[in-house]
């Protein structure tokens, strides 16, 4: 059992508290579910839970107590610790410390001095837990992102851990390693010999596994705890004004006005069933939501593009257009060609073969500024764009490049400092904004130069709802304004508001279409390895057509009278 | 099979080989031992598409050694051989080109020998073997493993941020356009290392790294008789060649400082 009791944690050069006299109990067997908005503390909860904090990381104030079966961590040594709780964290690449997968998960037992028998026999249980049996001799290099997380989870399951924290584990995966990873929960859960703590943002999919919400408000204080339908009815209203993750169906039950709110996928097909009773049945009436048109002039257009690093294809015969002013994506999981065929459109790569249509001008005769001011790219990483020391500057750096005059340019700054809300942090250093703010600001640096293409590399990767949902509205606004904008995502909720998706795999198209057509499509989603989102798997239970996607579609949708 | 020998004894082996290579004053010698060398990769299992891909680079500056040598080597150590060739001014003297040979022989006899070790380690394994039987602290050695595992991924990452400081319009051509870069690059690389150092200590700290002054292993790097072999075996083969070439004449002196 751990305890809370009184919790304060305060970092280093700041002034508020990451956690704020918090006390909880998380219960032995119990799975429980930590909500909260971005920078709320989530993740310095975890690390107190296995001493890293206070022992590894150093911080201003640690008040108040945390026990692991009634020891205190601060006395505890993180060593015995380690063999009680036992952390995965979001980034993959930064946990796995080896070379090799056995050596990795090994590594936890030879630091306890465990004999090398019991080792192995520690190695291959835990891979074997995992789903990873025989892989024991495979290179690090190798392994695609959810086989990372899930080795990352055998290293500490060799530690033989009770409790297990789980602090964004599938933040950095595609579709594929996101069900590999929710898998390895989900068998975990029904062995039921852990107490699991999960901090994550796919809540449908989790939702039947949770016993218990614990949500953090933006100081860190404790704000609700409980049973997840008493939770989320209780204080849905609560909880979407503090921007935390919810599940869609119960957005969507909110939408609809459904009492009880729907938690989980099965009760909101029961609900949605007895809702509307026996007319709310596949009616292939023809009916279409608003979906704006396609078949306008193409701004981009590839013909047979492909590309190769030395001897590996990562682009074979890549054809599609992307409609002017439309909302495009371009899905499919990693490794199939999706960053090289964005670097290409932003003409970062030297275009080999094939060709390509930037806004009916041949790109092989465009020069590097002509093109640059036709397409821009943000990449997924906001940081690697910023190169000066205040967001005002890195404004200003960009109206230059851009070729603008000193007067014109300041007009600009200041107009998009004021659009992006960055107005108060103008002397700020970049590196200190917040996720939201430096994701914005990249925005800016870009829409100075105005290009008429924009492409996003998973523009919503990392972000907390509110953030997810700006970043959402800003993609529409940009593409009301007649830009055309294009995302590069895993985020198939993202994916799942574009006009137009091209689904890659293994460098080549696999499909492209209207989202409602390409989601529909259950083979095409089994081979580019997508998944459905969440408010779209519901659709296909109730076996409407054109399959809902989103809240709002599924909510029009439903109160059609053709449905109603 | 060189794979599974321990990575020191492979150093213990080959060093002597190379200092003698080094000493070299005739092409003989480096040669006879790059082939020793060779004759090893290849019963040693090293596929001959590997050896080659990491020789021919190397051959070919060595190949700069043989054009280059007469040209910068110091006139009066070569002025009393005969001159092979007159261009303008420039007088190419035998002694120079034989020096110039001697020195492309010792470059290729000490890559070929170093790629016994290179070509079939992997630094885990070495880090192992230093940490297991050189006794390096193995805080020390596996800090280093992990930093080491970074350095592919600061180098992708290095790429992207040059690519989005590209997108920005940001990239001028020329020597100081490519410092100015290499500079802008800088605090968003160091600010990600950071990070990433942060992240994977504290994953080695909460699986309960450091906890005791020893740590068991579930693979030892082995140190058995075939590793004592190896090397009985690389300088019972050295020392041959060298009484051959002694006995036949060929040996010249072995001194780091080459005379004609």
């Amino acid at each position: 059992m751990i305890a809370l009791e009184h919790l304060t944690v305060r970092y280093v050069g700041r002034k508020q508290p990451a956690l704020a006299d918090l006390s909880l109990t998380l219960h032995p067997g119990e799975t429980a579910l930590l909500l909260g908005p971005s920078g709320c503390g989530k993740s310095t909860l975890a690390l107190t839970l296995n001493g890293l904090i206070p022992h590894s990381q150093d911080v201003a104030t640690f008040a108040g107590r945390v026990t692991v079966n009634g020891c205190d961590t601060r006395v505890t040594p993180p060593s015995s610790l380690a063999q009680q709780v036992g952390v995965v964290f979001q980034d993959p690449e930064a946990q796995c410390v080896m070379w090799d997968v056995a050596s990795e998960v090994a590594f936890g037992p030879e630091n306890l001095c465990l004999p090398p028998d019991e080792i192995r026999r520690r190695v291959g249980e835990a891979l074997a837990a995992v789903g990873m049996a025989g892989w024991e001799g495979a290179s690090a290099w190798q392994l695609s992102g959810g086989q990372k997380q899930r080795v990352a989870l055998a290293s500490l399951l060799a530690l033989r851990p009770r409790v297990l924290v789980f602090d964004e584990p599938t933040a950095h995966l595609d579709p594929q390693g996101v069900r590999e990873v929710f898998a390895a929960i989900a068998a975990l859960k029904r062995r039921g010999d852990h107490t699991l703590l999960l901090i994550e943002h796919r809540l449908d999919e989790l939702m039947p596994l949770v016993d218990r919400v614990i949500v953090l408000g933006a100081r860190g204080e404790l704000v609700a705890e409980g049973a997840p339908d008493a939770v989320f009815n209780a204080h849905f209203d609560d909880l979407r004004a503090l921007g935390v993750w919810l599940p869609q169906v119960t957005l969507l039950g909110a939408r609809l006005g459904l009492r009880p709110l729907p938690v989980t996928l099965e009760q909101a097909e029961a609900a949605l069933r007895a809702y509307v009773g026996p007319a709310f049945h596949p009616a292939g009436n023809g009916h279409r939501p608003d979906f704006r048109a396609t078949n306008g002039p193409a701004a981009i257009e590839a013909r047979a593009l492909s590309y190769r690093y030395g001897a590996r294809e990562a682009l074979r015969g890549v054809s599609f257009a992307a409609p002017e002013g439309s909302l495009w994506a371009v899905v499919g999981s990693n490794g199939a060609g999706k960053s090289t065929l964005a670097r290409l459109l932003a003409g970062l790569l030297p275009l080999q073969g094939g060709a390509l249509t930037i806004r009916g001008r041949d790109a092989r005769r465009l020069n590097a500024r002509d093109w640059s001011r036709a397409v821009g790219l943000v990449f997924q990483n906001p940081e690697h764009q910023f190169v000066a020391a205040t967001v005002r500057d890195e404004l200003r750096l960009s109206a230059r490049a851009a070729g603008l005059d000193a007067r014109q340019s300041e007009r600009r700054v200041d107009e998009l400092l004021e659009r992006f809300g960055l107005a108060r942090h103008a002397n700020a250093n970049p590196f200190t904004l917040s996720h939201g703010e430096k994701r914005r600001l990249s925005v800016a640096t870009l829409l100075i130069t105005d290009q008429p293409i924009l492409l996003f590399d998973e523009p919503t990767f990392g972000q907390d709802q509110q953030n997810a949902q700006a970043i959402q509205a800003l993609l529409a606004s940009l593409r009301d304004e007649g830009r055309t904008v294009g995302v590069i995502t895993h985020d198939m909720a993202l994916a799942a508001r574009a006009q137009h998706i091209v689904v890659m795999h293994q460098g080549r198209v696999l499909a492209q279409g209207a989202p409602e057509s390409i989601f529909a499509d259950a083979d095409v989603l089994r081979r580019a390895q997508l998944a459905l989102p969440p408010i779209g798997e519901l659709g296909l239970r109730l076996g409407l057509r054109p399959l809902p996607l989103t809240v709002e579609a599924f909510a029009e949708l439903a109160q059609t009278p053709a449905y109603a | 099979m060189l794979e599974r020998r321990n990575p020191l004894s492979k150093i213990v082996a080959v060093t002597p080989l190379m200092a003698a290579a080094a000493l070299a004053g005739d092409v003989y010698l480096p040669l006879a031992l790059t082939g020793l060398a060779l004759l090893t990769l290849l019963v040693g299992g090293v596929a001959p598409k590997r050896i080659l891909s990491a020789l021919v680079p190397l051959a070919l500056v060595a190949l700069g050694f043989l054009a280059l040598y007469p040209l910068i080597v110091r006139r009066e150590l070569v002025m009393h051989t005969p001159a092979v060739a007159r261009i303008g001014d420039l007088v190419i003297y035998a002694g120079a080109l034989r020096l110039g040979l001697v020195a492309m022989a010792r470059v290729l006899a000490l890559v070929s020998l170093s790629l016994i070790f290179s070509l079939t380690t992997q630094v885990d394994d070495f880090v192992r073997a230093l940490v297991q039987q050189a006794r390096v602290p193995y805080r020390a050695g596996y800090a280093a493993l992990a930093a080491l595992r970074f350095a592919p991924l600061l180098r992708d990452e290095l790429a992207q941020i040059r690519a989005a400081h590209r997108v920005r319009g940001l990239a001028r051509s020329g020597v100081m356009g490519e410092l100015a870069q290499a500079h802008r690059a800088l605090v968003p690389l160091l600010a990600s290392a950071i990070r990433r150092a942060e992240r994977a200590a504290l994953a080695m700290d909460g699986r309960a790294f450091g906890a005791y002054p020893q740590r068991t292993y579930l693979r030892r790097v082995t140190l058995d008789w075939a590793d004592v072999g190896l090397a009985l075996l690389l300088w019972a083969a050295a020392a041959a060649i060298l009484l051959a070439l002694w006995a036949l004449g060929w040996l010249g002196p072995l001194s780091f400082v080459q005379r004609v």
